[in-house]
């Protein structure tokens, strides 16, 4: 069980200040367990800000969020992150950084290696364990950070926008191995992106936002079938979603 | 999931070149060093040239032998590098422990930025008259001035590295769990080690630049004791040397540094 409920949250930037911001205003969801969200909406509807909030890297200043009825407050080991930023430690291997979240936690020696040989494998780095992540390319870089955060075990799986900086295949490639990762593991997914393609190629429930403020304004139940391949992202089914949701960013 | 979009493993660092570059840079680099010295030797032997202000060479290094034999060279260079290593060691140690409070904590910022600010624009070499009111002209004023030049100048570094840590790395390690202290020591100082470093070499720069001018206002043995005797007795020639001696000595401990970081910096982008 990893159930997120979004109660009545609002968020205010400079709140008391002369010109106060709200950039999230009455946002209500629940995100299933073992389900795969997508949040889009275009630039400046808070869809970054929320994720961060489920992170706990920083408060709401109304409302409320909880994992399995817990308020979340602070950042916890249980809410795994994936930035749109490279945030792969430089100073550590690919192993290294693969196995750092047991590390803190004092997993010995052997524990490590196996939690690294798992996780390499799954993100397909074998044969790079000890490379510095300098001479690894943007994607590859990806899958290390995404292999840290799976194997430090979260119940919940934040990301943002993770495959924004990638070219256009190895995008595709990230999404469908992302799948393939994510149904082995089935963790709470929460996936912000503008990218309305990927959002219906990867997501169960898109979450549609709308900006200034933040609203939710649509929730699309994505219901093309599972596994998803990519001959689907050209079939009638996913193009009127797509169109659909085209529409509605317009609006 | 095997399908990464695999490099080849010799494209992933090409590294073709690179010699032939560094022996080019090599040959300029002697080239040039032989050209002031070939200008130098050509200036002495001209007809006019008044040895007891432009030395020859072999002047130069006959005083090399003579202070050699004598054991007056030894001996200065053992009380300098001594001083100079000290002085190093505890200015430098304290920088960073002092740094990475300021820098990390805010508290610590907030008690000590001021004064550090306040206190920097002075040059080191402004404190000599009250260290010796306070201290005499032993040792341990001569070290506590060299302390505070490297104090000074890396601890400024060491600041400005903590304050650099990319936030990203801090929030990845937060959400993977990491406690305060956690993320301070897995994350913050690794991400800081390349200021770190560069303020440790500029402190050796500073070491050295501090123990000339406090031996040469007061010392009774040392590098810049010699350049002074040499000065009082007209002996043109052992001053020369011991410009070069301490110019050896710098050039070296700093090569030995660019060694340990190279082989610290080996995950950095950029190692030189």
């Amino acid at each position: 069980m990893s159930e997120i409920v979004v109660d009545n949250l609002t968020h205010t930037f400079g709140k008391g200040s002369a010109s106060p911001l709200t950039v999230l205003d009455g946002i209500n969801l629940k995100l299933e367990s073992g389900s795969f969200n997508a949040i889009v909406g275009t630039s400046g509807c808070g869809k970054s800000t929320l994720l961060k909030m489920m992170a706990g890297l920083f408060d709401p200043s109304d409302g409320q969020m909880t994992l399995d009825g817990e308020v979340i407050q602070g950042t916890d080991r249980r809410r795994g992150m994936v930035f749109q930023q490279d945030a792969v430690f430089p100073w550590m291997t690919v192993a290294r950084n693969v196995s750092y979240g047991p590390r803190l936690r004092g997993a010995s020696r052997a524990e490590q290696a196996e939690i690294e040989e798992k996780w390499i494998r799954m993100v397909g780095l074998t044969g790079f364990e000890d490379r510095w992540p300098r001479e690894l390319s943007g994607g590859m870089r990806k899958r290390v950070d995404i292999g840290r955060v799976y194997a430090n075990d979260p119940d919940v799986l934040l990301m943002d926008e993770p495959f924004g900086a990638l070219d256009a295949q190895t995008k595709e490639r990230m999404q469908s191995d992302l799948l393939e990762t994510w149904s082995a593991t089935r963790k709470t997914v929460v996936f912000v992106t503008h990218d309305l393609e990927e959002a219906i190629f990867l997501a169960d429930k898109i979450i549609v936002m709308s900006a200034r403020p933040g609203r939710v304004h649509h929730i699309e139940e994505v219901s093309l079938p599972r596994p998803r391949t990519n001959d689907m992202r050209l079939t009638d089914d996913f193009l009127a979603i797509k169109r659909r949701l085209w529409a509605m960013l317009e609006h | 999931m095997d399908k990464t979009e695999t490099l080849p493993r010799d494209t992933i660092m090409p590294l073709r070149g690179l010699k032939n570059r560094l022996s080019g840079r090599l040959v300029l680099g002697a080239a040039s060093v032989a050209t002031v010295i070939l200008a130098y030797v050509w200036i002495t032997n001209l007809p006019n040239n008044n040895p007891a202000l432009l030395p020859p060479i072999r002047d130069i290094v006959g005083a090399f032998f003579t202070n050699v034999a004598s054991g007056n060279l030894a001996t200065a260079l053992g009380a300098s590098l001594f001083r100079v290593i000290m002085g190093f060691f505890i200015g430098t140690s304290l920088a960073v422990l002092i740094g990475c409070l300021i820098g990390w904590y805010k508290v610590a910022e907030y008690l000590f930025d001021p004064l550090i600010e306040a206190v920097r624009p002075i040059p080191p070499l402004a404190y000599i008259p009250i260290i010796i009111i306070w201290f005499g002209i032993g040792e341990f004023s001569r070290i506590l001035i060299i302390t505070i030049a490297c104090f000074m100048v890396c601890v400024v570094n060491v600041i400005a590295g903590m304050k650099n840590v990319p936030q990203v790395y801090v929030d990845a390690a937060s959400t993977m769990g990491a406690t305060r202290l956690q993320v301070f020591r897995t994350v913050a100082v690794p991400a800081a080690t390349p200021f770190i470093i560069t303020g440790y070499r500029i402190a050796l720069g500073a070491a050295w630049t501090t123990l000339v001018a406090s031996e040469l206002i007061a010392a009774q043995n040392g590098l810049g004791f010699l350049l002074q005797e040499g000065r009082r007795y007209f002996l043109t020639d052992q001053v020369m040397m011991i410009i070069v001696i301490i110019g050896a000595c710098a050039f070296l401990m700093d090569r030995a540094f660019r060694k340990i970081q190279a082989r610290l910096m080996v995950w950095s982008e950029a190692r030189e």
